[in-house]
């Protein structure tokens, strides 16, 4: 019909033998095959590649969509005070209510997830978006309104309000819990109820600049941990992770970890309650096997 | 053809209604896809039970002319059976995401099936005729001792009961990690994609163990992934063009002569945010559920969570038409979002002549919008309008300000019943709407 199918049966009819001699047949693949850089894959599970052109693309779409969202944000509290008449700083109360609800709701939706079941990964993929869309807004809102507030110290009629909301905000989006491996403190921010500002006050306020990274943390532990195929995850391992002790650093390549998470979630929860979050279960592991070396001293010396 | 609404056209009418009346829906039953074959003869649905059932269309009784063929089950087999991925530790579901038929070539009919992971080719043939007479074997099928056969006998045909035969003729498995959205066979015939998440495979109909990826959007990181394939699907006569849709809102145009891998498309389709319509879920709502081509190949039309766009293939910066499906869920986003319906995947069809579109809502609502005179129709498959022949009575949601009469409130809508799957016969005015459990079968009136 077109060359391009002319090549494909061609090229299926000399891999299985034929007496067809085609030099131009490039379109069929072993695992191995190496082609424009990328790894094709005919009979794995699809053999991930890299980003190549999009890669490009999406370096330089993101300070563009970062600005596009800090400009939504404007213009969002811009529209709601514009709905709620002469009274712009309840209307931002709103705004950030929803904001509040939506961001509260996208971290729930991705932790509950079912155990043995793989998520969509659509879904995912849009509840994260929404988080980073959040998490932008919120960043370019600390700087401004926060900060301020922090410094007025309460003077502000609205800013008792404010700073518990902004306290509780920071809480589920900085996810302590995730960050350091803390359970307890992971469960109150997910929960649709928002954590009560005395817990919320107990936690350490993390600086901004840890903000990002923790947040990012989060958003892997959570996000797309089931979706990682495990024959992905062999290829994707960077063994640079495993000759190193540093527990950070394993953090940083940490979205290999969700996978036992994904693979026993229940017991994860369970079993460990609240002494280890899900995403850290390298210390976890580390800390079992401590503990089971001094169950074995004890067993074989009695 | 005649266009979607009332007036001086047609009125759509009831035809048949198939599926169980029963209040509680068994999750199994639930109709996961619908689709007609290309002369429309034949019927196929897919349940979330791994089942499929296909109805074909019975000629219409001379005795009774006001009555058009009603579609009759003419099969029904196991398409795919609940797995289980013992190196994930992740069950695979049996539910049937897809059905595409093969253009027929002989007396059987070919259609692919497909769950998340598993693509299925199954032949369904009619066999009206056995042999008899043998006797190499004994009455319970078992092979005789053949020293002691002493004369061969020659089989004979005979006739006997109509016997419809689904058989699986291929099993195109391994070759996804991600769901599997879309099946779609190519012009060629030869040839069909199947998409998933983050990849899209080209495989030949005869060849189960390899296939070609030709798109991968898979980031080497997986953090930065922030957008996936959402559906895909080939031209209707250029075996060299497809197109995918992306969760935020874009589709790109391949050519498959330009490159083997067609990671850098040919053409963008995109409409331009309006800033003023932006909240947390513009992304969400924006990112399209389905594509589909007309049947010239001239346009595509693609559905997201509000509304439904045709897109000229010859430009990219804008649709053509763009018809709103249910505005008034606008002020209900955060609601939607939170029980969750927000992430409904709702599918779009063509008539015919493309001069018409349908698509699904809420309530048992579906929506048909006329591309010549701009006219829309709401309607609705229930149970309480499935008398014969009745006619349809076109529905409407109030939006705002006062409810008048016949109107439904915007909060008396039921969100669990959900439309996402509607298909129209490829030559006449039959349109079969899958409402949960139940499939609904509409014509037009004929006067």
């Amino acid at each position: 019909m077109d060359c391009t199918f002319l090549t494909l049966r061609v090229s299926i009819a000399e891999e299985r033998g034929d007496e067809t001699k085609q030099t131009k047949t490039r379109r069929i693949h072993t695992t191995h095959d190496t082609f424009q850089g990328h790894v094709r894959s005919m009979l794995g599970r699809g053999v991930k590649r890299k980003w190549s052109c999009l890669e490009e693309l999406e370096a330089e779409g993101l300070p563009d969509a970062a600005e596009e969202k800090q400009q939504s944000a404007s213009d969002e509290s811009a529209e709601s005070g514009d709905e709620a008449g002469l009274l712009p700083p309840r209307s931002d109360m709103s705004h950030l209510q929803q904001r509040q609800l939506v961001l509260g709701l996208c971290l729930e939706k991705l932790q509950r997830y079912q155990a043995g079941m793989e998520l969509s990964l659509r879904r995912s993929v849009l509840l994260i978006n929404t988080l980073r869309q959040i998490q932008e807004e919120m960043r370019s809102d600390g700087v401004g309104t926060c900060t301020s507030d922090v410094l007025l110290n309460g003077v502000h009629p609205d800013s008792c309000l404010l700073r518990d909301d902004f306290r509780e905000e920071d809480m589920p989006v900085t996810c302590p819990g995730c960050a350091e491996g803390d359970a307890e403190s992971l469960s109150p921010p997910l929960s649709p109820e928002f954590p009560s500002p005395e817990a919320a006050g107990d936690q350490q306020k993390p600086p901004p600049a840890a903000t990002v990274s923790t947040f990012s943390d989060a958003v892997n532990a959570m996000g797309y941990l089931s979706d990682l195929a495990l024959d992905d995850i062999f290829e994707d391992i960077d063994t640079s992770m495993y000759e190193t002790s540093d527990l950070p650093s394993a953090w940083s390549a940490g979205s290999l970890w969700p996978v036992s998470v994904s693979l026993w979630p229940d017991e994860d929860v369970k079993m460990r309650p609240g002494s280890h979050s899900s995403a850290g279960s390298l210390q976890s592991c580390l800390t079992d096997l401590n503990e089971l070396d001094h169950i074995m001293e004890i067993l074989v010396k009695s | 053809m005649a266009g979607v609404a009332g007036g001086n056209d047609f009125q759509w009418c009831f035809s048949q209604v198939k599926g169980a009346i029963d209040e509680d829906v068994a999750e199994a039953d639930i109709i996961s896809t619908v689709e007609f074959n290309y002369s429309g003869e034949l019927l196929a649905t897919g349940d979330k039970g791994g089942r499929v059932v296909i109805f074909q269309h019975e000629q219409e009784s001379k005795n009774r002319p006001h009555l058009r063929g009603e579609y009759n089950v003419y099969s029904t087999f196991q398409s795919h059976e609940p797995e289980f991925d013992y190196l994930k530790s992740l069950e695979i579901e049996e539910k049937i995401n897809k059905i595409r038929w093969l253009p027929q070539q002989n007396a059987a009919h070919f259609l692919l099936s497909t769950n998340d992971k598993t693509i299925k080719l199954w032949k369904i043939s009619e066999r009206d005729k056995r042999a008899e007479g043998y006797n190499l074997k004994d009455e319970d099928g078992r092979l005789r001792d053949p020293f002691r056969i002493t004369s061969l006998r020659v089989p004979v045909l005979m006739p006997m009961d109509l016997m419809v035969e689904a058989s699986p003729r291929r099993i195109f498995a391994n070759a996804h990690t991600y769901h599997i959205n879309s099946i779609s066979v190519n012009s060629d015939h030869e040839t069909y994609l199947s998409a998933d998440d983050l990849r899209i495979n080209l495989w030949h109909l005869e060849i189960t163990d390899r296939s070609f990826n030709i798109v991968d959007i898979k980031p080497a990181n997986m953090e930065e992934l922030t957008e996936v394939i959402t559906a895909a699907e080939c031209h209707p006569h250029q075996c060299n063009v497809f197109v995918y849709s992306s969760s935020k809102g874009t589709i790109r145009l391949c050519d498959m002569r330009a490159a083997a891998l067609c990671d850098r498309h040919s053409k963008f389709f995109e409409e331009p945010e309006d800033p003023s319509s932006r909240s947390f879920f513009s992304e969400i709502i924006s990112s399209i559920s389905d594509v589909k081509f007309s049947h010239s190949g001239r346009y595509m039309m693609t559905r997201d969570y509000l509304s439904v766009k045709v897109w000229d293939l010859n430009m990219e910066n804008r649709p053509v038409e763009t018809y709103q499906v249910h505005e008034y869920l606008r002020s209900k986003l955060c609601s939607l979002y939170e029980n969750d319906c927000i992430f409904d995947k709702f599918e779009c069809c063509w008539n015919g002549s493309d001069s018409a579109i349908m698509t699904g809502s809420y309530n048992n609502f579906f929506r048909m919008f006329d591309r010549n005179t701009r006219r829309d129709i709401t309607l609705e498959a229930s149970r309480e309008s499935s008398k014969p022949r009745a006619t349809l009575k076109p529905r409407k949601v109030s939006t705002g300000g006062k409810r008048k009469k016949d109107e439904i409130s915007v909060d008396s809508l039921d969100f669990n019943k959900k439309i996402l799957h509607t298909a129209w016969h490829p030559k006449d005015n039959v349109i079969a709407v899958a409402a949960t459990n139940n499939l609904y079968i509409f014509q037009d009136k004929i006067n």
